[in-house]
């Protein structure tokens, strides 16, 4: 046995777009502790509720993280609505519920890109993103922007799609479905992605539910839940949500949780596009919330369940917004991965955890 | 399966052994936030299972004199949220399993959470008018009742009804004649108004009036 050394690894390292640092203590070429470290870029952003009305908040919601903008956007206008007792017409339910799971697909592929980067693929990263570009160009159709969408408001959606929209949309995700097809073959079954991937960053059931980790990271250790199940929305509304497991608890099945949500998210929209009621968007609420009033509320973003918590003082501005993401919940399941690990793995166990730091640094 | 949110008030001393009864019947943490209130801090646990969502809130902490214990020992999990706590509103909380001694955000100024902006100070001082004035009428409203049923008390049957028949119908004609007053000074104020933005207040108004008929009918 070697003697314990501490390497910084990070907040600025090629594996990590955004930064994170993590001081790992190991023995020869095994990390025997990680102790994470994040607050580079706090924001302050939950504060804004202070100076910043309800309406205008959701702009302010919807820039604490690029890939999961719209995510956030509808997880704070669904809150506000629960505070105050507001209702929303089904069709802005199932137009909010087909974006967010167009965001799914975006920030899904967009992650495989980059674990097939991190691995070394790189044509397949390459393939991964020009389908996410396809989808970009759904949400630059629809709402005007290839990221930060603004297509929220609180009562209802800011734009329709109509029937010929709707009809592109899932024309253009159809033929995604089909080249998506080869790329799923690729990252399941090619042996040098497996041989990255398997075995490595072990969590089991036990381990994954003890630390109260979500989204693909959990359900990729057969923790069953996936706030989607819960049926807010317009996902009440599908015939069926069943959330996608693994019980192999390694990177590779983390992969595999993820690859296959793609799937779900397109069959999710083309079942809510065939179904599309015509009882209007909704308009802005008037409503103020009323002072000591508090509501939370749990949305499924692309990385696992966000929990948000707002509380009213009377006024047209809040005392408290919180918006507590997935990142911050999976950092002691990261850490647990990274137990025992070899040196040269680090990087994809961190990556397979898709950890958001803007997300995390509101 | 809908989500069904709680929200109940803990003491400290009860926080550790509420985490380890949640953790006991199956329940995953799902987060701690703090509020800056007038009182101190309120602070709120949440913890899940299935489709229940139930938070917990100790309030009014007062940073200068009081901690709170970590739920680190039976949920890992809090360890971010506690530092957190501990560096944007100067919570102390005692004995965090990964403990960063106020240097898990790297923030320019301490505890900026407990800063109460000019906005917050106005809104909360709005609010508290508010509710003052509503518990002054409310009060004033009871105290007049209660001299008149005692009067009524002391009358003859028959003599009361008639008074309190007569007091109702005066009430109920003072409220009409207020509704007449307010809408013939908000029609006059439409009449100077650009026709466009008239009906649009018209529209709000009649909105509003639907919503209270409403409101009214279901209090029923």
């Amino acid at each position: 046995m070697g003697k314990a050394t501490v390497i910084p690894f990070g907040p600025q390292h090629p594996v990590l777009p955004e930064p994170l640092h993590l001081d790992l203590v190991v023995e020869d070429e095994r990390v025997i502790e990680a102790i994470p470290q994040i607050g580079f870029i706090h924001r302050g952003l939950e504060k804004l509720v202070e100076t910043r009305d309800i309406h205008q908040f959701i702009y302010v919601a919807e820039r604490i993280c690029g890939i999961c903008s719209f995510g956030h956007s509808l997880g704070y206008a669904e809150t506000i609505e629960d505070l105050m007792g507001v209702e929303v017409p089904k069709r802005a339910q199932f137009i909010r519920v087909i974006l967010h799971e167009l965001s799914r697909m975006h920030s899904h592929l967009l992650w495989m890109g980059l674990a097939a980067d991190a691995f070394g693929f790189e044509s397949l990263f390459m393939h991964c993103w020009r389908l996410r570009e396809r989808v970009l160009d759904i949400f630059e159709a629809t709402t005007g922007g290839r990221v930060i969408l603004s297509a929220v408001c609180i009562g209802g959606v800011n734009r329709d799609i109509d029937d010929v929209m709707m009809k592109a949309i899932v024309d253009k995700i159809e033929s995604i479905e089909s080249e998506y097809k080869e790329i799923t073959d690729t990252f399941l079954k090619d042996s040098s992605v497996k041989s990255r991937l398997v075995g490595v960053g072990h969590i089991t059931q036990q381990e994954a539910e003890a630390l109260c980790m979500v989204g693909p990271f959990g359900r990729a250790s057969n923790v069953a839940y996936d706030a989607r199940m819960l049926g807010r929305g317009a996902y009440g509304d599908l015939e069926g949500f069943e959330p996608i497991l693994s019980d192999e608890g390694d990177c590779y099945a983390r992969c595999k949780v993820r690859a296959l949500e793609v799937n779900q998210s397109i069959a999710i929209i083309k079942e809510l596009a065939a179904k599309m009621p015509h009882d209007g968007i909704g308009e802005k609420s008037k409503l103020t919330p009323a002072a000591g009033a508090q509501a939370s509320s749990v949305l499924e973003q692309p990385r696992g369940e966000c929990y948000y918590y707002a509380r009213g003082n009377g006024s047209k501005n809040l005392d408290r917004m919180r918006m507590r993401t997935p990142t911050s919940q999976n950092l002691a399941g990261m850490v647990k991965a990274l137990e025992g690990c070899d040196l040269a793995d680090v990087p994809m166990i961190i990556l397979t955890i898709d950890p958001c730091i803007s997300c995390s640094e509101r | 399966m809908a989500l069904h949110t709680s929200f109940e008030t803990i003491e400290i001393a009860d926080l550790v052994a509420l985490a380890e009864r949640k953790r006991d019947e199956g329940y995953r943490f799902v987060q701690m936030l703090c509020v800056n209130t007038e009182q101190g801090i309120d602070a709120l646990y949440s913890f899940m299972k299935g489709d229940r969502l139930e938070n917990y809130t100790i309030a009014g902490i007062d940073t200068a004199t009081q901690s709170v214990p970590s739920v680190t020992g039976v949920f890992l999990a809090a360890f971010p949220f506690e530092n957190e706590a501990h560096d944007l509103f100067g919570l102390n909380v005692t004995d965090i399993a990964i403990d960063f001694a106020g240097k898990f955000y790297k923030v320019a100024m301490d505890t900026p959470m407990t800063v109460i902006s000019p906005a917050q100070k106005a809104a909360r001082e709005k609010a508290a008018k508010i509710a003052a004035a509503k518990a002054a009428k409310a009060a004033g409203k009871d105290a007049s009742a209660d001299d008149l049923e005692a009067k009524l008390a002391g009358m003859d049957p028959e003599k009361a009804a008639k008074v309190r028949a007569a007091m109702e119908a005066k009430a109920a004609r003072e409220k009409a004649e207020s509704a007449r007053a307010k809408q013939a000074e908000l029609e006059e104020k439409l009449a100077g108004m650009d026709p466009e933005k008239a009906a649009k207040v018209r529209a709000a108004m009649e909105a509003k009036a639907a919503r209270e008929a409403a409101q009214e009918k279901g209090g029923e």
